[in-house]
């Protein structure tokens, strides 16, 4: 019946059947007339930590995105208006600065970020070099809506990352050409807008969308067809966290070490690599535990629901995502050399495994503790 | 776990069994429910109702299997660029997306928007010329449209014109339920204008779509075809009104015509060659199914696009929710006595498969496979091999309650016209007009209870 109960353990056992009895009687007590279609079935029933987790962790992570885009666009028109090496460190510095809440969001890559395609246009891999290349050799005036309107792989933080930083990370003030100046503004433009609109689009909503925060924070009530029950959003917090883990894991570090390809490594121009690995795990923890260190942000966290309902597991959570991090922090940078350095080689396969663990833990004991 | 646990838990079964039979009973007489979780997928149905339900590998896969499938989740996700290039080179010169991703967001519907990203470009428009205009591109298929083939490609590399700007608007209809209660329509108007300035042939007929979801897709390609014959009746012969055929088309490896099952209109007859086009007309992605025009050699090679194909045939379906409530319940028969059921078939057993996880499974995909004439409401006057221009084939069900969950702004329908399950219903014309009728007049509760039925899968 419930394949979940092949992992579950013999209390997560009990609450799925508490859960299915529930329902039944939930069921026999329904009149025929009444609307309510099971709307809070499952057994995860803390509406405050979806609540929270919208509001204390996903918006001011994005709205601390937004603020950083809005610097690195700054300090990319100054580095415009007198190109010295000054100005290009601050706004390398501002492009690192702005990677880490973007990093720190990709725990929780669903709503807009997704939806409306802001995580293609804001972080598409790899750049699209043989178009850029062209666009830059080319005569066309480089206006903003010219960039916008240009592909996703000649746009967002890498191609930003590229221009600011050079194949590897060598570039001086004196290499940039007047066009690179130009396309890095309006690129940057592109990044800030885009930034902005996806803090908007939870807050407010983009064009005639409800804000996403509402759609989220209301899970489990009467006409919400996207997050029906409080189960369904706890499942998206859930496996949005294992499905970065995955990522980080089995994708970002696997795909470039597996096939010793350097040209496969993520925010390989910049040496950011690992920091960016990092950010994505500590974007795990920050939703777990509910806090956004980086934005100021605190709310009531995942973690005190698992604690309430096993402490034990609450704790090898909390212990296995500090691991990870840890192991992360093990790796030399910058990674592009790590991969192919036989004394990394232990360290990366460490971290790996600590990252997996972590995930296998989420999927195979929390998940079956909020499942429907 | 000690005895005490397992009484304690014998004792919840027991509760459960007999407030199932109390439901039971309550349904006007009815009693031959199961509360039994269906499995929508047989042993490939994974346990998941956030926005990643769709992207789950077949819980069934064996570990070689799924190696394999995640290697073609690579490839379904790969960003194309132009070339030469080191990563992923070969995307157009002209095309609608750069990964099939990109399109098939989360593995789900897509929305009916057109344009440049962020937040546009999963539709696209099919088009074509009338029979006796043209050869058509392959036997029995459309006949294309000169410089343009038979999809717009509204998207170009650095320094080559996309073919037309497309742009969407809306007309809207309003109507009321029998009971009085209001409701509105929508239907997209599509204006297309080359980018050289010319015009489009006057004849040339146009057909938006929507990306339609991936999920479970292997299961369908696993059903026998004798199965789905079982269930066509193309003359009506038992008079109620429905008939339902297969669509049949070229199958490119083997160049004979076979039965379709995948696409809209059920225009490709398997998962490999659905694949095949799509990264021709969709990225401009020649291989070695369908290579580009003047080109030499392939953007990629048997081997990827067998990885991508892989990956699409070995997702796993999403299990219900609420099955045992009594609503949902009460829905699901009413979903059967207005004779939804007669075209979106509960229940059915795939045969052999080569994949062997798939073979053999009792499904619930909600799905004939066969073409049904919707009515002209929903007719987009464009043939397609064998299906007419009112002709659409029977879309599955499955996963439906997640629809919104896995992209909010998602459409239903071809189209993407229907922003939910009800309007969806209220376009249902041609062969399903009575269906609808019986929708749109019956009592507020009972719609309710047809429509908490449909969120349930």
């Amino acid at each position: 019946m419930f394949l979940t109960l092949k992992t579950a353990t013999g209390r997560g056992m009990i609450f799925l059947l508490a859960a299915l009895m529930l329902t039944a009687i939930a069921a026999c007590s329904t009149d025929d007339d009444d609307s309510g279609a099971g709307s809070s079935s499952g057994s995860f029933d803390d509406e405050d930590v979806i609540a929270d987790y919208a509001d204390e962790v996903i918006v001011p992570t994005y709205q601390w995105l937004a603020d950083e885009a809005a610097n690195l666009l700054d300090a990319v028109d100054a580095l415009d208006a007198d190109t010295t090496d000054g100005n290009l460190a601050t706004a390398q510095q501002a492009w690192r600065d702005t990677r880490l809440p973007w990093e720190q969001s990709e725990g929780f890559l669903f709503g807009p970020v997704d939806s409306f395609g802001y995580d293609p246009a804001l972080d598409s891999w790899p750049v699209n070099k043989t178009d850029l290349d062209a666009v830059l050799a080319d005569s066309d005036d480089l206006t903003v809506d010219y960039v916008r309107n240009l592909g996703e792989g000649l746009q967002g933080f890498h191609t930003v990352e590229y221009l600011l930083f050079g194949a590897a990370n060598d570039k001086d003030a004196a290499d940039f050409t007047a066009r690179e100046l130009q396309y890095l503004t309006s690129s940057t433009t592109v990044l800030a807008e885009i930034a902005a609109n996806l803090a908007t689009s939870w807050t407010e909503g983009i064009d005639d969308s409800a804000p996403y925060r509402d759609t989220f924070a209301t899970a489990g009530q009467d006409g919400n067809t996207a997050y029906p029950s409080y189960s369904s959003a706890a499942q998206e917090i859930v496996l949005a966290m294992v499905g970065i883990c995955d990522e980080v894991a089995n994708g970002k570090i696997a795909d470039p070490y597996d096939a010793g390809d350097v040209t496969l490594v993520e925010s390989q121009f910049s040496f950011n690599s690992l920091t960016d690995f990092k950010s994505n795990i500590t974007s795990i923890q920050n939703g777990y535990m509910g806090d956004v260190a980086g934005a100021g942000t605190s709310g009531k966290g995942m973690n005190e629901w698992v604690a309430s309902v096993d402490s034990d597991l609450d704790d090898t959570i909390q212990t296995q995502i500090q691991a990870a991090i840890d192991a992360l922090d093990e790796i030399a940078e910058p990674f592009r050399d790590s991969i192919t350095d036989p004394d990394q080689a232990a360290n990366i396969e460490a971290a790996q495994e600590a990252i997996n663990t972590l995930a296998n833990t989420l999927q195979d004991e929390l998940v079956p503790l909020i499942q429907e | 776990m000690s005895k005490s646990v397992y009484f304690l838990l014998s004792i919840l079964i027991l509760a459960a069994s007999a407030a199932g039979i109390a439901c039971d009973a309550e349904l006007e007489g009815e009693t031959d429910g199961e509360l039994e979780r269906p499995l929508a997928g047989g042993e490939t149905t994974t346990f998941d109702r956030s926005s990643s339900a769709f992207t789950n590998p077949a819980a069934n896969l064996t570990e070689k299997n799924l190696e394999h499938h995640f290697l073609g989740d690579v490839r379904f996700e790969n960003q194309f660029v132009s070339a030469p290039a080191t990563v992923n080179p070969g995307l157009g010169p002209v095309f609608n997306n750069t990964s099939c991703l990109n399109c098939h967001t989360e593995n789900g519907r897509g929305m009916p928007a057109v344009g440049n990203r962020p937040g546009k470009s999963q539709a696209l428009v099919r088009v074509s010329l009338p029979a006796d205009r043209g050869d058509p591109e392959l036997p029995g298929g459309p006949v294309p449209v000169p410089g343009v083939g038979t999809q717009i490609q509204d998207q170009a590399i650095y320094g080559v014109a996309a073919e037309a700007v497309v742009e969407i608007d809306w007309v809207e209809y309003g109507g009321s339920y029998g009971d009085g209660t209001a409701y509105t329509l929508r239907e997209p108007v599509v204006t297309l204008t080359p980018s050289d300035g010319g015009s489009f042939d006057p004849e040339m007929m146009t057909s938006l779509r929507i990306p339609p979801p991936v999920h479970g897709l292997g299961l369908l390609e696993a059903l026998d075809e004798e199965t789905i014959l079982a269930a066509a009746d193309p003359d009506d012969a038992d008079g109620d009104g429905i008939s339902g055929r297969p669509n049949y088309v070229y199958d490119v490896q083997s160049a004979r015509t076979v039965m379709g099952r995948f696409g809209l209109k059920a225009n490709q007859p398997n998962l490999l060659q659905q694949a095949a086009g799509a990264y021709r007309d969709d990225m401009g992605v020649g291989n070695p199914l369908f290579p580009d025009e003047d080109e030499e050699g392939y953007d990629i090679d048997f081997e990827t696009l067998e990885a991508t194909a892989f990956y699409t045939q070995t997702l796993g379906v999403p299990a219900r929710v609420d099955w045992a409530d009594v609503t949902v319940r009460r829905g699901e028969r009413l979903f059967e006595a207005i004779g939804c059921a007669s075209c979106h078939t509960p229940t059915m057993t795939t045969g052999d498969h080569e994949i062997a996880e798939l073979s053999r499974q009792t499904i619930h995909a909600y799905t004939d496979l066969l073409l049904h004439d919707m009515g002209p409401g929903l007719a987009d006057g464009r043939p397609d091999f064998e299906a007419t221009g009112s002709e659409w084939r029977t879309a599955p069900l499955w996963g439906l309650g997640l629809a919104h969950t896995v992209l909010p702004l998602s459409g239903l329908l071809h189209d993407g016209r229907a922003g939910s399950i009800e309007e969806a219903i209220l376009w249902h014309g041609g062969e399903a007009d009575g269906s609808r009728e019986a929708f749109r007049t019956m009592s507020a509760s009972d719609r309710e209870a047809l429509l908490a039925f449909l969120r349930s899968l």
